[in-house]
């Protein structure tokens, strides 16, 4: 009987220690600690170093606002568009935190060392007393060029304690999508028609040409069709010809040899 | 044999109290509070849409919500449409709330566009309320009037101007061909008549 106590009371141990153990372990995850000559050490999940570090005092949220997402839904991000999200900060501590900056970057999925590309590093500056929540906007926009291919997305928010003790939580660390934008109609696919009705013009216009010559043999049966020539004849009668714009001298030059002409005086003496 | 069972069931109440605080502390209200400016151009004596977004990612309702921004001065703006202070009864959790107030600039400049503040119960049973202040839209430049009129209006005292300019250029021209025009016309008229009588 004693021993079925002794043993309730291992396990329930275990599972105190276990539960204690996990969250523990995801605050080592989360939290980062930046030493003094500025690099970044990511704490370990061993028991000196967990004991060496105080209990982090910030809880954070991230809610992406632009595009709208299903809860637990793969994150879907549109290339070339303006993606939002909000990130909550509560402080729980006893001491002021100095929010100092906000980042995000893509990388490459498979190895989140290489950085695809780096958005803005927003500068805060802001104390959250003790107790109190600030909310932080951001918004950022993935490169066309990335459209239909996974990407890791990681979001930082960096902070500082009253000791001056900085740290980095990590809001988001994971695969993303980036989707290309099926837009209604885009200078590529407007080009793709006005070519394609130009070769539909174009098959029309040689059709018809087509069918003429067909129908034109057939009626003419074959002989060559005989067109009249336009032949330029020039002004017939003096009645179409405008004197007004000829100058007078000219005028009189014309009626004087008009009058001196052998017709006209050949005419008098038959008279 | 009793101080076995007497340390169980004490561990066994430890841990469910643990447990219920745990569970106290993960049921409560949580908001986000979002603050936008939606123009593109801040403009003197123009209107200015600020719009407030109140989302509750939390498990439960929060309730006595007050929003309170007192970023805009009455000195530097006026309030057109709207409450910069406003009060909502209750945010289901997973629920959110739009705010929207239009002010108008008085003044021209540089203005940092600052956080508003936000109070609320995180649970029913809260006695004191939370404090939360929202995203910052930050720093954004206020144009005049003037610049912006310069910019973007039809301009059309201008272009007037310009047409009376233009009408020497243009007048000149036509008159000197419709003289011409008119002589030749009258001209062809009385020959016309001359020929019909002949």
């Amino acid at each position: 009987m004693e021993f079925k106590w002794m043993l309730l009371c291992l396990s329930l141990l275990a599972v105190s220690t276990g539960v204690a153990r996990a969250e523990d372990e995801i605050d080592a995850d989360e939290e980062m600690i930046v030493s003094e000559d500025q690099g970044l050490v990511e704490t370990e999940g061993d028991e000196s170093t967990i004991e060496d570090l105080e209990p982090t005092d910030a809880d954070t949220y991230l809610l992406f606002t632009k595009p709208v997402f299903e809860e637990k839904a793969s994150i879907e991000l549109p290339a070339g568009r303006l993606s939002e999200f909000l990130v909550g900060f509560t402080n729980k501590g006893s001491n002021d935190l100095v929010l100092e900056t906000l980042d995000a970057s893509l990388r490459y999925p498979m190895d989140f060392n290489f950085h695809i590309q780096n958005f803005t590093t927003v500068l805060l500056e802001k104390t959250i007393p003790p107790g109190s929540q600030a909310t932080l906007g951001y918004a950022f926009i993935p490169a066309d060029a990335f459209a239909g291919r996974p990407f890791g997305l990681s979001i930082n928010l960096a902070y500082r304690d009253y000791e001056g003790k900085q740290m980095i939580s990590k809001l988001y660390n994971d695969t993303v999508n980036i989707i290309e934008v099926e837009e209604g109609l885009d200078g590529e696919t407007l080009f793709l028609y006005v070519l394609m009705a130009a070769a539909c013009v174009l098959l029309l216009v040689g059709g018809q040409q087509f069918l003429y010559s067909v129908s034109k043999k057939r009626v003419g049966g074959g002989l060559p069709s005989r067109t009249r020539a336009n032949l330029e004849t020039g002004t017939k009668t003096s009645k179409q010809i405008d004197m007004d714009w000829v100058p007078k001298n000219v005028l009189n030059h014309l009626n004087k040899q008009k009058a001196q002409s052998p017709k006209q005086k050949r005419v008098k003496k038959t008279d | 044999m009793y101080s076995l069972k007497s340390f169980v069931i004490v561990a066994l109440i430890c841990t469910s109290l643990t447990v219920s605080s745990q569970n106290a502390d993960s049921q409560q209200a949580r908001l986000l509070v979002s603050k936008q400016v939606l123009n593109k151009l801040l403009v003197q004596d123009s209107d200015i849409l600020v719009k407030y977004t109140i989302y509750n990612v939390g498990s439960v309702p929060a309730t006595n919500v007050v929003l309170q921004d007192s970023g805009f001065p009455d000195e530097a703006f006026a309030t057109v449409k709207g409450n910069l202070n406003i009060r909502f009864n209750r945010i289901p959790s997973g629920a959110n709330v739009t705010h929207a107030v239009v002010i108008k600039p008085l003044t021209y400049g540089r203005f940092n566009f600052t956080a508003a503040v936000v109070q609320y119960k995180s649970s029913e049973g809260a006695e004191e309320p939370q404090f939360a202040i929202s995203s910052e839209p930050g720093e954004g430049y206020i144009i005049s009037y003037a610049e912006y009129d310069k910019k973007f209006s039809p301009h059309l005292l201008d272009w007037f101007v310009f047409a009376i300019m233009t009408l020497p250029a243009v007048v000149g021209p036509f008159m000197l061909w419709w003289v011409s025009k008119s002589k030749y016309e009258l001209i062809l008229k009385q020959k016309r008549e001359k020929l019909s009588k002949d």
